[in-house]
Parts: structure tokens; sequence; C-alpha cells
């Protein structure tokens, strides 16, 4: 009606009061669609047709936070700082280009860290030709995609299976080729599973829509004009605001509000027609990609031979298609070393401050459709009941606290490890080495008849060993160059992690290879973009986290690490002036290259005229000590525990894994007077190392089995250790830890054990435990019985194991495994998003790898403070009886009459269970505020 | 009725003759034989119907008559092997040096069934049982003429209350091997095993979990192929010598398909217990497992690499086909619900003999790993094309190959028969040209059998 010059005045009233007799107000129209290009504004114009003067009143979003935890923080604002970026707007305006660009590209190609490598004669040859085939490849896929394009629109339309002809569609028929070529180069030699790839494939197509789409609404210019408005609030040469990036979205995007709406405007596509899109465009490239056989060797016969083929491999009776590159075609790929990468530009850290999380689908990268909860492929469940939540504003707050931190790339570190990486690699430095240092994979000809049986056997499993080994080497050896490769494009850029989270809340960046949570090698390549002065106690904090990097001195008061640091002090600036040629102190430390880094960055302070006023942009950390035991501890106010986890101030830090190994010892010691055979052979081999891993994931759900492979792996690392004995041992010592800390820490497992039962009973009944964080994060737990769901595509029949349909009953077993973790991980998600937005609103730097907390050194002290505070508002609310009303709400409000019936008495058995929160012991909570090693 | 008739006598005949006896179920024997067949069969029924498990003679099925009339007739089969049973009772006699008077019918006494089920039923794991003695005749007369034959060694596989083992060794079995993956069910076979004077051999083992594929300590029941064939003084035979060993057992039913891929794959390879010659199996499978073992070409849902391979090694012999009541079930659920469309209402007793001539003409223990791979890329699915197949291990080969091979260019995979793969196998492992394919790169990486031989 807007768009019709002469609309009857008549019509458009007609509507309208259809629409008030169907209860259907104008407003919501402005407030609830999605509108593309104009029309919204087409919109207006037919209303006020009508009614001249209407103006859309728009609700503001302004809903109070439902949070008693954060309802402060969002009142009064008073003395809040809310920190600024390093930038004028100017260069911000100018960053948000260069970052649209490469989205709107959706792929990146950026130089190998090889590519420094000086190019043989060989190399060239090789790449020459790869470059040959490559073009005759994209000719050949056009082709075939048109033909089968032609074919598919004229088929039958009525067939019951999905025709795909119309998201064959979406994109030009060369992009669809580039993404084909895409995958081939990054085809690892040992193949990739059918289901696999075609599910890379079909995400592709659909990210690369979602971007034209956006071109086409006029969403990308819109995108452009709020966002530079939006600059103003984080730039540094701009005025200070007392609003969080997320309401200043809101308010801009608001009074911009004609043209299309940035929200939500994609659905994802149900996961079977993304894999079925894959599937088909594998069959292309499997059918139609061929090579010459004589191409590497011209001595064999010209054929003209397929480059990718379709088999089958065998685990245990399952048979898994997969799609394997002839040997040729791997040869070629790895003796041309190719020098350029090909990235989704996804995988690429932003260029600019990402876009603050405004509502569920909107967020992080500025075209890239980005989940604000990764779940498994095709659960639905979480999105649903994010939609459903009216407030998750401190959610989205504490990720665009996190994503808003700006980082760098220290180059000297860099470079160092580009150099060993480029050489030989070194496994003990963790950079993995080139195939080239592979062990050979040893030739037997089968045939061989001077060889017995048995030393066939032996050899074939040599053979197999090698090839293991080969094919681990190689993908390590890929990630690690994926890595560096990033990192070093990213070498003089300033840059952003957006994050998102998993569905129990914990955070992380979403560029998947290069981030803070990596391994120690990447954690050592980044640092803040921002520097801070060292201040007064700065250099000291250096230092500690130095000691805290080696994995030394646990036992030691700050002081006594402080101390320490100061007698190497010779050690530490030996490492950093001659960190590979010197006497390398820093390689015998636990988290080698960050501790090498940080030597770098004492060396520059004590250097300095004045280490107080000397920059720095180093990170430090602040380690949680056993944080899911602190969280068990806090709930259970369990005085025992929460000493042990230093929730209660001591002169130096408690070591609960100690703790545990002393325990452990002495069940050992009594069993092996006994007589037990195995607790004597393992005398003198329980150590803090060996318990250490056990105990850290117990409360994260380890079971039996999963702590005796980590402890069989500590004491096959122990040479005197008779490896006879290793099993038997392994089985023994898991025993004994479960045990030791059933002794230590009895709250805990009452907690554990009515989380447990609760979820049992409640999955039994029928239903998926669900529960909702202090801040008000609706949680879902999508274990369901697995339903099969076979896709049947020409190529093979994919069989989809789908274990998270809600219409299927619940998995028992996992709901009730998997409770106690999730929701002790629901809870230090919830600390983490606390602390990150009282950093924020005190203007300090903060980033968190889940429960070890960064900042500059400057800032330490504010940080712990706000870590404790945080920690003790938390555990302050009644979190478990909340709980327990949450889950009598909802799974105990039917009625059910008939008393005597067994579902009855479960129903009841449900309903005891859940009202029976575990009593608390006497911990006095507020004694963490004064607890210097709670996170230290 | 008949049941509490045959207590009666059985009392009666106690008090008469107690000082010839062993224990008191060996009485209820002496009863059995001056009833007679007919009633023995009655009472036999009855006991039987009351746990809801019937062998009356219809449900014998295909298998029975090949039995003969006298098939329920204990009597008449404890009166024929006649010789070599009296002696071995003597001499079990003289080394006990028990004093104790001859008797015509001084056989192993195979328990009261009711005991038998009750001990059955107590296992704690899930497994079916031989209890009834007709049952257990049976499997004894199947397994052949030379079980009194010196040379021949029977694997027992989980006799349980041992049933079964009574009944070979009246059969005049020579060497009875009972693996017994059960603790429980040990002593009473080990007490057996020291009354007799050889015959049987009592070993804590499970011969289905031979040869464990992960890591870890291996004890018992758990166990490797050449400790129990070194223990028990077995040594490796040549392929193409007589049968080294029989087994006889209940395959379980969890795993059932993988426990027979596993064996056949050692098969092939020579590995495990094929080792030591041409074992040959005499199982128990549902009958589900085992129409998909026989599957003819052509019928493409059932063709699948398993029924192939075992084609292709073994001579396969139904040798009876008996309804799931008849065993005893250490489990509530006894009858396993047939979701397919396959039939599976009864236990097959199957014969699993290794054909002599499997490695004569080209395949080998060391080539073989790349044929089971050949087998399992074409049978993954049946309406392929044979030919494409052949290309894609080496290209343009496939005409040539099926050519020499007398088939038509546009055969699909579901078509040929297993002795047809063989024979392609060998053409294809003698070309040069398919031992630079990836088909033998394969193999290599898919053995994912490391624990074995």
């Amino acid at each position: 009606m807007g768009r019709n010059p002469n609309c009857s005045p008549k019509v458009v009233s007609r509507c309208l009061s259809q629409m008030e007799e169907d209860g259907l107000s104008v407003d919501d129209l402005f407030n609830r669609c999605v509108f593309r290009q104009d029309e919204r504004d087409m919109l207006l114009k037919a209303i006020r047709i009508i009614k001249p003067e209407y103006q859309p009143r728009l609700n503001m979003h302004t809903s109070k936070c439902s949070s008693l935890l954060v309802q402060d923080f969002y009142s009064e604002r008073a003395d809040h700082i809310y920190p600024k970026l390093d930038f004028t707007q100017e260069d911000l305006q100018e960053r948000f280009k260069r970052q649209l660009s490469v989205e709107q590209a959706c792929t990146i190609t950026i130089d190998s860290v090889e590519a420094a490598k000086p190019v043989t004669e060989n190399m060239a040859k090789m790449r020459e030709l790869l470059a040959e085939q490559r073009i005759q490849w994209q000719k050949i896929l056009l082709q075939a995609l048109r033909e089968s394009k032609m074919i598919l629109a004229k088929s039958n339309t009525r067939d019951y299976r999905l025709n795909l002809y119309p998201y064959l569609c979406l994109l030009e028929d060369k992009e669809y080729v580039d993404i084909m070529i895409q995958s081939v180069a990054n085809l690892p030699p040992s193949g990739e599973s059918l289901k696999i790839l075609a599910r890379d494939l079909g995400n592709r197509v659909f990210t690369k829509y979602c971007v034209r789409q956006k071109h086409q609404n006029q969403t990308v210019e819109k995108l452009g004009s709020v966002y530079n408005a939006y600059t103003d609030l984080l730039a540094k040469d701009t005025k200070v605001y007392d609003v969080l990036p997320r309401e200043q979205w809101w308010k801009l995007e608001m009074e911009q509000s004609s043209g299309p709406t940035l929200q939500g405007g994609e659905t994802s596509w149900p996961y079977i027609v993304t894999l079925e899109l894959g599937t088909y465009m594998v069959d292309m490239m499997v059918k139609n990609l061929k090579i010459n056989s004589d191409i590497l060797n011209p001595a064999y016969d010209r054929k003209f031979i397929p480059i990718l083929y379709h088999m089958y491999t065998f685990r245990s009776t399952r048979q898994v298609g997969f799609i394997k590159p002839h040997p040729i075609l791997t040869q070629m790929q790895q003796e041309a070393m190719e020098t350029k990468l090909t990235f989704d530009s996804y995988v690429m850290p932003m260029l600019c401050p990402p876009v603050p999380w405004t509502s569920v689908k909107f967020g992080a990268y500025l075209l890239t459709p980005t989940k604000l909860m990764r779940t498994v492929d095709g659960a639905t469940q979480h999105e649903e009941l994010l939609e459903k939540c009216q407030n998750l504003h401190a959610i989205y707050d504490s990720l665009n606290q996190l994503g808003n931190c700006a980082w760098k790339v220290n180059k000297p570190l860099l470079d160092i490890i580009i150099s060993i990486f480029n050489d030989r690699g070194s496994d003990k430095l963790d950079i993995p080495p080139p195939l080239s240092e592979a062990p050979k994979i040893p030739h037997f000809n089968p045939q061989d008849h001077s060889y017995t049986a048995s030393e066939k056997a032996h050899m074939k499993r040599q053979v197999i060993n090698a090839k293991k080994k080969c094919s681990e080497m190689h993908s390590l050896r890929m990630d690690a160059l994926y890595k560096l490769s990033i990192a070093n494009h990213m070498r003089d850029e300033i840059f952003w992690f957006p994050h998102n989270m998993d569905f129990r809340g914990r955070t992380y960046p979403c560029p998947p290879y290069f981030n803070h949570l990596g391994s120690d090698v990447t954690r050592a390549i980044l640092v803040f973009a921002e520097g801070k002065l060292l201040g007064p106690k700065g250099l000291d904090w250096l230092k500690i986290h130095l000691v805290n990097l080696t994995g030394l001195k646990k036992r030691s008061s700050l002081q006594g690490r402080l101390e320490y640091a100061n007698t190497i002090m010779e050690d530490i600036l030996d490492s950093a002036d001659n960190p590979l040629n010197g006497r390398k102190w820093w390689m015998n430390a636990d988290e080698p290259w960050q501790a090498l880094a940080c030597c770098m960055e004492i060396a520059n302070a004590v250097r300095s005229p004045d280490p107080a006023q000397f920059i720095s942009h180093f990170p430090v950390h602040q380690d949680g000590s056993c944080n899911g035991l602190q969280h068990y501890a806090a709930l259970g106010r369990d005085v025992i525990g929460a000493t042990s986890v230093n929730l209660m101030p001591c002169d130096v830090p408690q070591d609960v894994y100690s703790g545990v190994a002393q325990q452990v010892e002495e069940l050992r010691a009594r069993d092996a007077e006994s007589g037990l055979k195995i607790a004597q052979v393992l005398e003198g081999f329980i150590s803090r190392k060996v318990v250490k891993q056990t105990v850290m994931t117990v409360v994260y759900g380890v079971t039996r089995y999963g702590g005796r492979l980590q402890i069989e792996k500590r004491l096959k690392e122990i040479d005197e250790f008779p490896k006879e004995f290793v099993w038997d041992a392994s089985h023994y010592l898991v025993r004994q830890v479960f045990n030791a800390l059933k002794e230590m820490f009895t709250g805990t497992r009452e907690i554990q054990d009515w989380l447990t039962e609760s979820a049992r009973l409640i999955s039994k009944s029928g239903h998926t435990v669900q529960w909702v964080t202090p801040l008000g994060l609706p949680i879902i737990q999508p274990y369901h019985r697995t339903r099969n769901q076979v896709l049947k595509s020409t190529m093979q029949h994919i069989n989809l194991k789908i274990s998270h349909d809600t219409k299927e009953r619940p998995d028992t077993v996992k709901q009730k495994n998997a409770f106690p973790p999730n929701f002790i991980h629901s809870l230090d998600s919830t600390h983490m998003m606390l602390t990150s937005l009282h950093c924020y609103s005190s203007g300090l730097t903060f980033v968190s790898v889940h429960d070890c907390f960064w900042t500059h050194a400057l800032t330490v002290d504010t940080m712990n403070k706000v870590c404790r505070e945080q920690f003790v508002a938390l555990h302050s609310q009644p979190i478990l009886q909340e709980l327990s009303n949450f889950l009598l709400h909802k799974y105990c409000t039917g009625v059910l009459t008939e008393a005597k019936s067994k579902k009855y008495q479960e129903y009841r058995r449900l309903m005891m269970l859940l009202a029976k929160v575990p009593q608390t012991g006497d911990f006095d909570l507020q004694r963490v505020k004064e607890s210097t090693f709670f996170f230290s | 009725m008949s049941t509490q008739i045959c207590r009666v006598v059985e009392l009666l005949l106690r008090s008469a003759c107690c000082h010839t006896v062993r224990g008191q179920s060996c009485l209820s024997k002496a009863v059995w034989t001056p009833v007679g067949p007919s009633s023995l069969c009655a009472s036999g029924v009855s006991v039987l119907q009351r746990r809801a498990y019937s062998l009356d003679s219809l449900s014998l099925g295909p298998g029975r008559p090949s039995l003969g009339p006298n098939s329920q007739q204990p009597r008449s089969e404890r009166t024929s092997p006649s010789s070599a049973l009296a002696h071995r009772n003597l001499s079990a006699v003289a080394v006990q040096g028990q004093c104790r008077p001859l008797c015509q019918y001084d056989f192993l006494d195979l328990g009261e069934v009711e005991e038998n089920v009750r001990r059955a039923q107590a296992c704690k794991k899930i497994r079916h049982f031989i209890v009834d003695p007709d049952l257990a005749n049976l499997v004894a007369q199947h397994l052949g003429p030379d079980l009194q034959d010196a040379k021949t060694v029977i694997f027992e596989c989980n006799p349980g209350p041992g049933v079964l083992t009574r009944t070979l060794l009246n059969a005049g079995a020579q060497r009875v091997v009972a693996l017994e993956g059960d603790r429980s069910f040990l002593h009473d076979l080990q007490e057996l095993e020291g009354r007799l004077d050889g015959q049987l051999e009592v070993v804590h083992c499970d011969y289905f979990k031979l040869d464990p594929i992960g890591l870890g300590n291996v004890k018992p029941p758990a166990m490797f192929t050449d400790k129990l064939f070194t223990d028990l003084g077995i040594s490796e035979s040549a392929w193409t010598d007589d049968i080294p060993v029989k087994v006889v057992g209940i395959l379980p039913q969890r795993n059932e398909r993988g426990m027979l891929l596993k064996m056949v794959y050692a098969l092939f390879e020579r590995l495990s217990v094929y080792r030591y010659g041409r074992i040959e199996l005499n199982l128990f499978i549902s009958e589900k497992e085992y129409l998909k073992l026989v599957t003819r070409p052509g019928e493409m849902m059932y063709y699948r690499a398993f029924g192939v391979l075992w084609q292709m090694a073994c001579e396969i012999e139904l040798l009876h086909k008996v309804p799931w009541e008849s065993f005893v079930v250490s489990s509530k659920q006894g009858v396993p619900s047939s979701k397919g469309k396959l039939p599976n209402d009864h236990l097959c007793l199957v014969r699993l003999r290794p054909r002599a001539d499997l490695f004569s003409a080209g395949l080998t223990p060391s080539n073989a790993s790349t044929l089971l791979m050949m087998i399992k890329q074409c049978l993954a699915k049946r309406k392929v094309k044979l030919i494409d197949r052949l290309n894609l291990w080496s290209p343009d080969s496939g005409s040539k190959l099926l050519s020499e091979m007398g088939m038509s260019e546009d055969i699909l995979t579901g078509h040929v028969f297993p002795e047809e793969y063989l024979r392609l196998f060998q053409l294809m492992d003698k070309s040069q040209e398919f031992t630079q394919s990836w088909l033998y790169e394969e193999i290599l990486e898919n053995t994912q059998r490391e624990g074995w031989g």
C-alpha cells in the first residue's frame, strides 16, 4: 500500500480496523517484525495515509534486570568508569571498513609462515603443476555444476525428496566452485569422513548466502552508519558515556529506525539440508575432478584418474564413508608447500571491535552469522529457550566486555617460534616438527618368503604405527601452521576476538585456531594492545606470574615466590637475552613459551629507567585453585573443603592435590601392611602429579574409567615404575583417589549426590533437566536417546545419530552424570561474568580462560578484589534453594490424582528429593575476601 | 502327575540300591531305565513344560529326522558305544581307587534337570545353556562318529552345569576341553575332571574372549590362544591336515556379528586359533544371523561382506534348528525380540568347517588382509557396478579383469558369488597394476587388530 502512489485510504483503514479486531497493534508491527530493504519505510508511509501524525512508539528494552546480583550494577552507575579504547573515532571507522571488506569476501588468503623457506626447483615445479590443474578443475566443475543444475531444474518437483535446485541458485556458480576447490586444498592426506566434509561445504554456502543477503537487503549500509555512530562510545577522543555498549547500540538502532532491520534476518538451515547440499557438492567433486596419472612419474601409463575417491573405513561393525585424496594429489600438495592459505573469514580475529550482542541473533561479527550459544549441530532447544528469555542483558554485556579487549602479537616471541617451526620443530617445546622429521614408514613386501609369519605381523604393526604417527604429526603440524600463519598475518595489527558461549554459559572466543584460549604457544604470542604503567607493584606481579608459569614454588606465599624470582634474576635475564643459545632456563618451565615472554617483559621493565613508569602490555594471570571444588565448598559452606581449596585465608597456599596424595598414601600404607601386593609395589610412587589431573576432573564428572586412564598415563611416565603393574596400580589408585576425595569433601559429595539423584528422577519422569543461572541464563541439557536419521544421497546413505532431539525421551545416564559438572560450570561462568562486568565498570582490562582471569600488572589487585567480592556475592545467594524452587516449580506443579499408582509414587519421590536441599556447614563466606590464594 | 510318580519310584529305588550310587542324582538315572522310553519322555516333557520350554518332537525342527527314531532313547544310545565306554569307566574307577561295584549303566550322570536349571539361571551374565539331556544328545550326535577318535579334540565353550560335557563323554569322546568363563561353574567341572582319567580338561577361559584386542592385563577368562594351546599341548598343524579341534558352544548373543567378524578375519589371516590349523566351529547362532551368513548373491539387503567371507572360507552346514525356548537363559528376557524382517525363532546349530583348499591358489595369510578390504569395499553397496569399483582401484583395469573372469561388464557387486570374488582377487593379486593401488595401502591403515597373532 505504501508503494502504490494512489492507494485508497479506504483500503488502509480497512486493513487497520481488521488488525484492531484481531488484537494486533500497529506499534507491534514495528517492534516485532523483521524488515528488509525499505519495507519499514513503506509500512510507515501506508499508515501515514490515514494517520499523518503517526510515530511508532518503540519500547526501549529498558526492562530492569531481574537478577538481584546485578541490580546495583545497572541502577547505580555514578562511580562507574567504563574503559575507552586507545583509538580515535576515525581510526575505528577505518578499521570497520577493513573488517567489512574481509567479511564480504567470506574467505581470506594469507601467506603461510612456511613461505619464508627458500623455493626449490621441485617446489616451483609442483606449484606450477597445481596451479594449472586448479584452473582445469575450476572449468570442469563449473561445467558440471551447470549441467547438473539443468537436470535438477527439469526434474520432477513432485518427488517426495528434497530438490536441491533452489539451494544451488543462491550464489553465483563460480562461488560454489571456489568453495569446492578450497575444500580440496584443505583435505588432509588421510582423508575426511563424508559427513564432516559435507557439513563444512554446506555451512560455507550458508555463510556466503547470509552475507549476500545482507548486501541485497541494504543491511550493510545501515550497519555501517550505526557502527560509525557507535564508535563514539568507544573512541578515546570523544565524550565519556555512562552507558554500556549494548545500550548504546540499541539506542542508535532506535534512532536510525528507517531502513532494514539489523536484527535476526537469517534463520539457519536444518542440519539435514546443509548436509544434503554438501554431499551433493562432494559427489560432484568426486565424479569430476581428475588428473593424469603420469603427472609425477612419466613411467606410469597415462590414465585420467580421479583425485578424490569415496571409500569406506570400518570401525568395528560400522562402516564410515570417507573421501580420500589420491596419493598423487597428496604428494603434489606436500611437495609444493604452497605459500598461501585460504581460510573462511571468521577464522581471523576481527580488525575492529565486534558488534555488541544486543539480541540472541545479533552480535559478534559484522556479517558472518554467529550463534550466541554454541550447540551440537542441529540442536535448536537452546535457541528457543533463549529467545523466550526476556532479560539476558548481563550475559550480553559480559560477552561484549570480553570481546572489546584489543590484542596484538608479541612479535619477538612469534619470530622465535616461527624460526623453530620452520627449522625442525621441537616436541619438547610443543612446536610440531615437519613431516620430514617423521619416522620413515618401513617398506616390506608381504610376498617375501624370507620372513616368518610373526616377523611379518611385527613389520605390519610397525607400518601401522608409523602411519598413525605420520597422520597425527600432520594434523598437529597443520594446526600449528594455521595458528602461526594467522598470527604472522596479524603481526602489525590490532585485533579483537568476538565471544560467544556454550550451553552452560562458559565463554569462548569465536575464531577457532588463533585465540587466547589456545596452547602455551598461542597464549605466549598474544599481548594486550593497550599498555599500562606497571605502577608500584606491577613488576612484583610480573615476577610472581613468572614463578607461577614455571610450576615451581606452588606452596610458597606470594612473598616467597617473589623472593625466589629475585634469586634467579640472572637466569631470567639470560633467558630473555639468549633464548635459544643461553642457559635455556625457561625451557624447563611448565609453560615455557609464556615463561619466556614473561622473562622478556621483566628484562625490559628492570632495564627501563623507572620500572614503575614502564608501559606494559603483558597479561598477568590469576588462577582459581581447583575452581570446581571451590564452588562446591562454597555451596556447602564446608569448612574443611573450603580450607583445602583456599577459600579460607592462610599464610601459604593450600594444595588440594598434595592433600589428596597424602590421604591416598595413608590408605596405601594401610593396605600394604595388610599384605596387598599392588599397594606394596606402589610404595614411593604416589605423588601430587600422579593424582592431580584426576582430582581436578572429578568435579567435572570424570568417571573411574577416565580417571584410571589419566593415572595410567602418569604412571607410564615414571621410568622406574615397573610397567607390568601399571594396569593394576592405576585401577587401585583411582579407587583410592575417589575414596580420599569422599573423605575430604563430605559436603561436596552430598551436593553432588543430590544433583545426580535429582537429575535421575527428573529424567526418569520424562523431562530434560533445565535450570537458570543466578544471572538469568536458561540452561537445558541436550541429552536424549539416540534417533537414527538416514540421509539418502546418491553417493551414500549417511546415518545421523541424533541425540539431541527433544521429542525423544531423555538419556537418563547422561542427564544424571552430566548435571553436577554442568551445574558447577554454569556457576563458574556466572562468577566469571560478574567479575567481567565489575571489572568493566572499574575501567580495567579483563579477559578470562574459564577459571583463569587476565589483566594488566597494574590492575591485578583491583581485579583480585572484584573477583573475591563477586564470588562472595554469588554464593550469598541461596543458590541451591533457588535451584530447588525452580525445579519444583518446573517439574512438580502438575496434579496427579491416582494416589496409588506407580507414577504417583515416583512423582512424590521426586518432589521430596527436590525439596530436600542439602544441609550446609559453618564456613563463613566473607572470609574469601581476605584469602590471598583464592585466585592466585 | 508323572513327575510325582517318578519321584515315588525314585524313592523306592533309592532304598533298594543305595550302595551302588555316586550321588542322589544317579538314582534318577536308575529310575529312567526301568520305566522305559515312553514314560521317560512323558516325565521329561512335563518337567520341561513347567519351565516353559518344550522339546516336543515337532519343535525339534528339520534336523531331527536324521537322528533316527531312537533319538529320544538314551538307553539305546548308551548301549551302543560299548567297549570303549566300559573301558573308560573302568579306568576312572581304577584311578580314583574307589571301591565300587561295576554297573552296566555306570555313565556320567547328567544331574537332575531342575537342579541344572537352577544353577544355570543363577549365572550372573546373560547366557544360554543346554540343560535338556535330549538337546545335549542331539548336539553330541552331530559332532559326528569321529567323536571317539582319540585324535579329535573337542573344545566345549562355556559348558555351565556340564550337561553337554557329560553327554559328550558318555558318547565316548576321548578328549573334551571344557572352556568355562564363569568361575561359579568351575568347581563342579573340575571335580568331574578329577574323577576321570584325562578325558576331560577344564580351563578357566572364555573361548569368545580369546586374544582380546585392547590393552591391559589379560586375566582369565580372557586368554591368548598360544597360551591355551601350549598348555593343552596342541601344536600347530598344516592347513590341509585333518581338523585338529572341534569347537562346540553357543555364540553369546551380545555382539554376535562382531564376534563372527573377528573370527573370520582371524581365519583369513590365520591368526588366533587358526594358527593351529583348520579349527571347526559347531556353534549355536541366532537364526537371523545364520540367515545373513548364508545369504546368496542377489539378495541385496543381506548379501554382505560378513556372509561372503564366511562362505568363501568355510563349508557351512546347518545341523539343526532348535527353538529358543529349549535353552535355559540366565535372564528374564529369554526370547529375543525380532525387530527385523528375518525370522528369528530358533538358535541354529551351524557347522563352519574351513576349506582345506582355501590357501592353495594364490591366497596367503599375508595378502588376505587385502582380500578382506576388497570384499568390504565391494559390498558396502551392493547395487553398484563391479567394474566401477575395480576401476577405482586401478584405472581401466576393470573390463580386462571382468573378461578374464568371463563376467558381463554391468554385473553388480551384489551379484558376484563368493567363489568368484576369491578368483577375482587372485587375478588382481597377480597383476602388477593392482599392487600399486591404494587398496593395498588401505588395509594396513585399517587393521585395528593389533592384539592379534
